[in-house]
């Protein structure tokens, strides 16, 4: 039972590709309704492990759990939302469309999907763009629209790949808050990948850092900040400036 | 440098009469024998004889009407063949060397045997059709296939979609543009076949009738007939090429 009670779970997880040894002994555990942010520099392996958690990899040894259960395929309870954005949307549907795509998957009836995509769209804020095609939307709205089809799987837990690496400054916070506010409603589990530590510090409940050649967990701390967060005063907050300050060491001594 | 479309049209245009002026102009020193290459002005008059009184158009219809037959039956099976080898590693290995065998053996190769087995019909005619035309398009479809990004098909994975799913929402519309293209190569195949089995069979339609012209010495209903395939060609491919934009509006 208190097995169960963890939405991911892994144990001792290692992946490698022949004698390239990507991750070793991973073990993690996410409560349900938390939000986890996994930190790292390029080659640490942190992409890695949300393939794996996804289903899409499996791993050499060890268990991937979600609730309980050993991972062995994708299932529609997990979203991944990649950040690639253009390359993760169709091209040839149009937004409202791109949306429909994980409840035809999921057998909705028709008759049901029209009110769900038009909700689901006005809460990413694009509901007067259900008629553009993805190559029509600027890069922050792609990614407003890849969450929007994220969302409509109704997964139980989201698992976010850089989703905010290739948008600018103003474009990301904005999208962070938005983030934070979907999730929140619903208490969705997030397994959040990033390479920004403001970013992780910002959103997280928990960061987990890794380090890299093989991947493994250097680095787990609770984010002790009030909710909900708010990008002038969270950020000036004491408790984030003395986090951030020993996170930057911490990647330091990681990378040095 | 960026031309206008208008001008495009224009420039066409002035092909076409350039075209027409030395037509004349061979014609008006009799370089080649008026028996065997008529003026503008006579073969448009049997043009104009042809269509307007009627006399070639059931000739042309049955022309226009055994290429469409045979590329829209050729491009149902392309697409479905070349979406089952898309999707299916286990159809590749089946079917593959064996369109690799049969796609290089020319189409007229095929004649003999299409006549051999369903007689010297227009069934024979639809089946070379058919044959012909088919492999712009299945390439084409196999090709779309390959080309599918690999997020697309992680997409699709993390939804759980079956493979029927995958063909319909993810693949096929991935195809498309390439399919298209191969539909357009695909239809000016048909045409040529399409006359070739009526030079064959003598089934009515517009290569029969420039055979028949030909054999009477009638050089201008000959060249009314070749223009009329000309033409057919030309706004078909127009056509599709209409349909292409719209069809793929998403590109633009």
């Amino acid at each position: 039972m208190a097995a169960a009670s963890n939405a991911i779970e892994l144990k001792g997880v290692s992946l490698s590709f022949g004698s390239n040894q990507i991750l070793t002994g991973i073990d993690m555990r996410v409560e349900p309704g938390e939000f986890i942010c996994v930190i790292g520099a390029s080659g640490s392996g942190k992409t890695t492990l949300l393939r794996m958690i996804a289903g899409l990899l499996t791993p050499t040894s060890g268990q991937v759990l979600l609730h309980g259960k050993p991972v062995r395929s994708p299932t529609r309870r997990v979203a991944v939302v990649f950040q690639d954005y253009g390359r993760a949307l169709l091209p040839w549907r149009r937004a409202y469309a791109n949306v429909s795509l994980p409840l035809e998957a999921g057998g909705m009836p028709a008759a049901q999907r029209p009110a769900r995509i038009r909700e689901l769209l006005a809460k990413v804020g694009l509901a007067n763009h259900e008629d553009k095609f993805p190559g029509q939307l600027s890069g922050g709205m792609q990614q407003r629209l890849q969450i929007a089809r994220a969302l409509a799987q109704e997964p139980d837990t989201l698992l976010m790949d850089e989703p905010f690496g290739a948008l600018d400054a103003m474009t990301r916070q904005t999208l962070q808050d938005e983030v934070l506010r979907l999730v929140s409603e619903r208490k969705t589990t997030v397994f959040f990948v990033t390479h920004d530590i403001e970013e992780a510090l910002y959103l997280g409940d928990r960061v987990v850092a890794l380090d890299s050649n093989p991947g493994r967990v250097a680095y787990d701390i609770k984010v002790p900040l009030p909710r909900p967060r708010d990008q002038l005063t969270t950020r000036e907050h004491p408790e984030f400036l003395r986090l951030r300050r020993e996170m930057f060491e911490i990647m330091n001594k990681i990378h040095a | 440098m960026i031309r206008s479309r208008t001008l495009d049209i224009l420039l066409g245009i002035a092909g076409i009469l350039i075209l027409l002026g030395l037509w004349q102009l061979v014609t008006s020193y009799e370089l080649i024998s008026r028996a065997f290459l008529p003026g503008p002005a006579a073969t448009f008059r049997s043009l104009e004889r042809g269509i307007v009184e009627g006399a070639l158009l059931p000739q042309t219809w049955a022309t226009i009407e055994r290429m469409l037959q045979g590329w829209l039956l050729a491009s149902v099976v392309a697409i479905a063949i070349g979406s089952l080898i898309g999707v299916s590693s286990t159809a590749r290995a089946y079917l593959q060397p064996t369109l690799e065998f049969l796609r290089p053996l020319p189409a007229s190769a095929i004649i003999p045997v299409a006549i051999a087995v369903v007689g010297l019909s227009w069934k024979m005619v639809l089946f070379v059709v058919v044959f012909g035309s088919v492999w712009p398009t299945l390439l084409a479809t196999v090709h779309g296939f390959a080309h599918v990004e690999p997020r697309l098909v992680e997409v699709s994975r993390l939804l759980q979609m079956s493979r029927l799913a995958f063909i319909f929402k993810i693949g096929l519309p991935n195809a498309v543009p390439d399919i298209l293209a191969g539909m357009r190569l695909s239809l000016t195949v048909a045409l040529i076949l399409a006359v070739v089995g009526e030079l064959l069979t003598g089934e009515l339609g517009l290569g029969t009738a420039v055979l028949h012209a030909s054999r009477q010495y009638r050089a201008d209903d000959l060249y009314a007939g070749i223009i009329l395939l000309g033409v057919i060609g030309l706004v078909s491919n127009y056509g599709l090429a209409l349909a292409d934009k719209r069809i793929l509006a998403w590109k633009s």
